[in-house]
């Protein structure tokens, strides 16, 4: 990400309703010091960010949360849903009781409803080596994605985390709620940097679910290229968050443009493999990277997670409006 | 296998070499990628699961293993073996006359003998010899017993047609004497057959024919010549066409004289038969014609449409024909006489005419009478004719020229033959004649005036090699002076006593020799060929008045201009060797010119044109070439020795006389050993040569398999069918 000069996009933040970023009046009076210093404006600008604020996240199975979401209406200030009846027993809300099936049966029943409550959405960016290659980089459309999940889960009053997987840990940053914490956001994401040596995804991973606040939702940014992905795909649907896995590979890894004899190097490792490139050992790589993604689907399936492979020239548009949309990650 | 050149397979040492290359160790290219994860796995599936991947440089290797071993077979050429067809020693007499550019087989007759003598050579037995022959108008030695056969068959690609009349027994006697130097030869002969000359006698060795060519139409000219016409006035063409072939043909007769279309008939021409044709007139006196060109085209679309009959004709060399008409020469008369105005004023209008006059008392050996090219006597004969052409008007006396027997009173005059040239536009009828001497009608004459009973009143003919004619009365005797006819019948006679119309430019053969005059002060004569090609032809010694030239092997017309000659042209003589003398400045006729005429008593020769370039054309005009029927070949292989032995004819082997590869037997060795059937060594190149670059496509297609896949696959997308599904 570029550093911007004036973040113009936010600048007409008036017109974005009510769920503009507090920020842009503060940008807009010349406070431009929440904006990341490395942020850039090409991918969020104002009609993306207007978009992004009619998603929410579409969540597959209600959730426990610690506070209200705003994502539904609370007109009444109380939900509206209705869940279920009980038997009457003393002490509850007469409120609470259907006085027609009482008129009909002559025995109290109370209504359920449900409650909404706000979800914790958990970034998990992965921040190795291997994800600086490609061309775009899979880090920065990495970052690009969690901003646009993020921004979309502030938007829905939900409470955002970002982690960044490095080494066998993950670094969790604070914890945001609110959309007008977004530019917040914007800086967390930015300030992420690559690890230095190698990444060891299934003990970070298991380091992030030992962090999670509870259920939630998860979003694992990955090129899962790591021998044990899909372990960690599998422990972290196992902490009972809803887990959505955004597979990043770069244009390069999906059709690698080699050819001849070759030596491949590996960027974390430094180890090296011997390979003769033609059209048909492409053909067997193609194939085998299929039946990898296949493999790491089907995990994520049995699991009830969402497994999304999006190569890292993907516009975020699409990957917000098509893909995520698609896969009803985002609704 | 069998090869030519075995030290060639030491190429096969290239095959270590290959092996090395790729027994050295593989350099990589060095590439950072994310992560080896896949790559791993991948090798370790295509390991396990595709070992084909491993013997793909495998079969590189194998192929370019193989391509080694083909290129090295290549070079060692090896052939296969297989009995003989032809004899060890080959005489190629190819026919190269003027029917062997017939069409009728295509693209013609002599490439198509040509292609059956080269194809034939693939007979010849290893070790034998070629020698060939080109049987034009005379045979010439191509290639002489050489072993090359690629040589030979290169000569033989390299033979072109004339435009002679073949003579095929002459090269026949020469193929004998070629093939009489060895025991074991043989005389291919490729020719059509059609109206040879054979030779006599037998030929040294068996003849095999190669006949080409199918039963063919042909119309032709086979006759040209352009005469004088008898007023002197203009020309005529006399033309002679024939069909050759055995259908009726509808031919144009087109004349152009000096490239001016000047005439255009129609024939029907029978089959077998000639047609002669004679048009008058092709040019006048102001615009004389110098060349003649007729030629034999396609007819007007128009005269075939109302039914006259289709022809085709596969020979064009003969429909072509070119007559050079003779410069008009300045000839001198000498009239000896008392004198008659009339007759003087008649002869002064004749063109191209000088009239001399001499009284009969001074008439003598002085007056040189040979050196007029007409002497006219007038009531009065020498005691000795002169040797040229004379005209005796009314002789007094019985002599050579006719038997006087008296005189008779108002003749009348028998029936005319108005087609004789003399009496062209001569009308009589009117005539009377008042006096004329009675003469007998000679036997070496030809009446042209016949009379009713008192002898003829004029007749002509040739007296001991000479033109003489008699006019039995004096002009003024009668009214003839007074009537038109006088001056036509005058200019008639004396054209045909002058014989301005029996000298004609008569063609030359192709290919036969010409000699040619070299002019008083010329160093030597060029000669420009109808293609425009030029040869200078220096006058062999010193004061040579002649030169041979002997490429007239193209029809057409051949202008001679002298080489530094300033004012004299040379002229073409024939074949005869005679040179064409200078004109002697003739001495003064007589010392009594004639004062009517006023013409000169010294008379000097003008030439007509002493600038003209000198022209003769060489026509075919003749009936046996342009008769291209083809020829039974039976006739000419008869004249071949018997086939001896096994060599020769595809006969078997052990009965031969010819021995074993190496030195061929001598005839007298017939029988005295167990010859060995000579074999025909055929090289296998071009199986290995398609299959060495088989063996190429097919190692650059393993190499390129990649683009190859890569282009199909682009296509299929082209073409709308769903590329390979990927992720």
């Amino acid at each position: 990400m570029s550093a911007p000069s004036t973040p113009e996009p936010l600048a007409s933040g008036e017109a974005a309703g009510a769920a503009h970023p507090t920020a842009a009046h503060g940008t807009r009076h010349g406070t431009g010091a929440l904006l990341p210093s490395d942020m850039d404006p090409t991918v969020f600008d104002e009609g993306f960010l207007r978009q992004l604020e009619r998603l929410g996240l579409l969540m597959k199975q209600p959730v426990r949360g610690g506070l209200k979401g705003g994502r539904r209406s609370t007109k009444h200030g109380q939900s509206v849903e209705f869940s279920d009846y009980r038997d009457y027993a003393l002490g509850d809300d007469l409120r609470q009781l259907d006085w027609n099936v009482y008129a009909r049966l002559e025995r109290l029943f109370v209504k359920l409803f449900v409650e909404e409550e706000d979800v914790t959405v958990t970034l998990l960016v992965d921040a190795s080596p291997s994800m600086a290659f490609g061309r775009p980089e899979k880090l920065l459309f990495a970052k690009r994605a969690a901003a646009a999940l993020g921004y979309i889960a502030l938007a829905g009053e939900d409470r955002v985390v970002v982690s960044a997987l490095s080494g066998r840990t993950a670094r969790r940053q604070a914890s945001l709620r609110g959309s007008g914490r977004v530019f917040r956001l914007l800086s967390l994401l930015s300030g992420i940097r690559l690890a230095d040596g190698p990444t060891d995804l299934l003990a970070a991973a298991r380091h992030a679910g030992t962090m999670l606040p509870g259920r939630g939702v998860v979003v694992l940014i990955s090129d899962l290229l790591d021998p044990a992905a899909d372990r960690a795909v599998r422990e972290l649907a196992a902490q009972g968050s809803e887990l959505v896995v955004l597979h990043v590979l770069s244009p390069d890894e999906l059709d690698p443009p080699l050819q001849g004899d070759l030596r491949l190097v590996d960027s974390e490792t430094g180890e090296g493999v011997d390979v003769t490139v033609d059209l048909a050992t492409l053909d067997a790589y193609k194939a085998r990277l299929a039946a990898w993604q296949d493999g790491l689907a089907t995990v994520a399936a049995k699991r009830r997670a969402s497994y999304a492979p999006v190569p890292s020239d993907l516009p975020l548009a699409d990957l917000v409006f098509a893909e995520l949309r698609r896969r009803r990650v985002v609704g | 296998m069998p090869f030519l050149t075995p030290l060639a397979l030491a190429g096969l040492a290239f095959v270590p070499v290959v092996l090395a290359m790729y027994l050295l160790k593989l350099r990589r290219d060095r590439a950072v990628v994310s992560s080896t994860l896949l790559w791993q796995r991948l090798v370790t599936d295509v390991e396990a699961n595709a070992p084909w991947q491993r013997l793909r440089r495998s079969l590189l290797l194998l192929l370019q293993l193989l391509l080694v071993v083909i290129l090295a077979m290549l070079a060692a050429r090896p052939f296969a073996e297989r009995p003989a067809g032809l004899a060890r020693d080959l005489v190629v007499v190819i026919d190269t006359s003027a029917s062997m550019r017939a069409t009728d087989v295509a693209p013609s007759r002599l490439d198509s003998a040509k292609a059956q003598a080269i194809d034939a050579l693939r007979d010849l037995p290893a070790g034998g010899s070629v020698s060939v022959i080109a049987a034009g108008g005379t045979a010439s030695v191509v290639v002489n017993a050489t072993g090359d056969v690629a040589h030979a068959r290169e000569a033989i690609r390299g033979i072109r047609a004339s435009a002679n009349v073949g003579d095929l027994g002459d090269a026949l006697r020469l193929a004998s004497a070629l093939a009489a130097r060895s025991g074991d030869a043989q005389i291919l002969v490729a020719t059509d057959a059609a109206a040879p000359t054979l030779p006599e006698g037998t030929l040294r060795a068996p003849v095999k024919v190669l006949r080409v060519g199918r039963a063919a139409d042909n119309q032709a000219i086979v006759a040209l010549a352009v005469r004088t016409a008898p007023s002197g006035l203009s020309h005529s063409a006399f033309i002679s066409a024939a069909n050759l072939g055995l259908k009726m043909a509808t031919r144009r007769v087109e004349l152009y004289a000096d490239g001016a279309l000047r005439e255009v008939r129609t024939l029907v021409l029978d089959p077998q038969r000639r047609t002669d044709l004679s048009i008058d007139d092709i040019d006048d006196v102001a615009h004389p014609a110098s060349v003649v060109e007729v030629r034999l085209t396609s007819p007007d679309p128009a005269a075939l449409a109302s039914g006259a009959p289709a022809s085709t004709d596969d020979l064009a060399l003969d429909d072509t024909a070119w007559a050079v008409v003779p410069p008009a020469a300045l000839h001198r008369i000498l009239l000896v006489g008392p004198g008659d105005p009339y007759l003087e004023t008649a002869l002064t209008y004749l063109p191209e005419t000088e009239l001399y006059g001499v009284k009969p008392d001074d008439y003598g050996p002085a007056t040189h009478p040979e050196k007029f090219d007409l002497v006219i006597f007038e009531g009065w004969l020498p005691d000795a004719l002169p040797a040229g052409p004379v005209l005796a008007i009314a002789p007094p006396t019985t002599s050579p020229l006719g038997v006087v027997s008296g005189t008779t009173e108002n003749p009348a005059i028998g029936r005319l033959d108005a087609s004789d040239p003399v009496l062209r536009y001569v009308d009589l009828s009117t005539l009377h004649v008042a006096q004329a001497q009675k003469l007998e009608l000679p036997t070496w004459a030809r009446a042209l005036i016949p009379g009713t009973g008192a002898g003829p009143l004029l007749y002509s003919g040739t007296l001991g090699g000479r033109p003489a004619a008699v006019l039995a009365f004096l002009p003024r005797q009668s009214d003839l002076p007074l009537q038109v006819a006088f001056p036509i019948l005058l200019a008639n006679l004396t054209g045909e006593l002058l014989g301005g119309s029996q000298t004609p430019a008569d063609a030359v053969a192709p290919g036969a020799p010409v000699t040619l005059a070299i002019p008083v002060g010329a160093s030597g004569v060029r000669v420009t060929r109808p293609d425009g090609t030029t040869d200078e032809l220096p006058a062999p010694t010193t004061g040579a008045a002649s030169v041979t030239f002997a490429r007239t092997d193209e029809l057409g017309v051949y202008v001679v201009t002298p080489i530094g000659g300033p004012n004299a042209s040379a002229t073409p003589s024939g074949t005869d060797g005679a040179s064409a003398s200078t004109p002697a400045t003739p001495a003064p006729a007589s010392q009594a010119a004639s004062a009517s005429t006023g013409a000169s008593t010294a008379p000097t020769f003008r030439p007509a044109d002493p600038a003209a370039p000198a022209r003769f054309a060489v026509d075919l005009l003749s009936v046996d070439e342009s008769s291209i029927a083809p020829g039974d070949p039976a006739k000419i292989e008869r004249l071949g020795a018997p086939a001896a032995g096994a060599s020769g004819q595809g006969a078997s082997a052990g009965q031969g006389a010819s021995a074993g590869q190496g030195a061929p037997a001598s005839p007298t060795s017939s029988g005295t050993a167990a010859p060995a059937q000579a074999q025909s060594r055929d090289e296998l190149w071009v199986p290995i040569v398609v299959l060495a670059l088989a063996v190429i496509l097919l190692e650059w297609l393993v190499y390129e398999r990649d683009t190859v896949i890569r282009l199909r696959r682009a296509a299929a997308a082209r073409l709308g069918r769903a590329p390979r599904p990927q992720r």
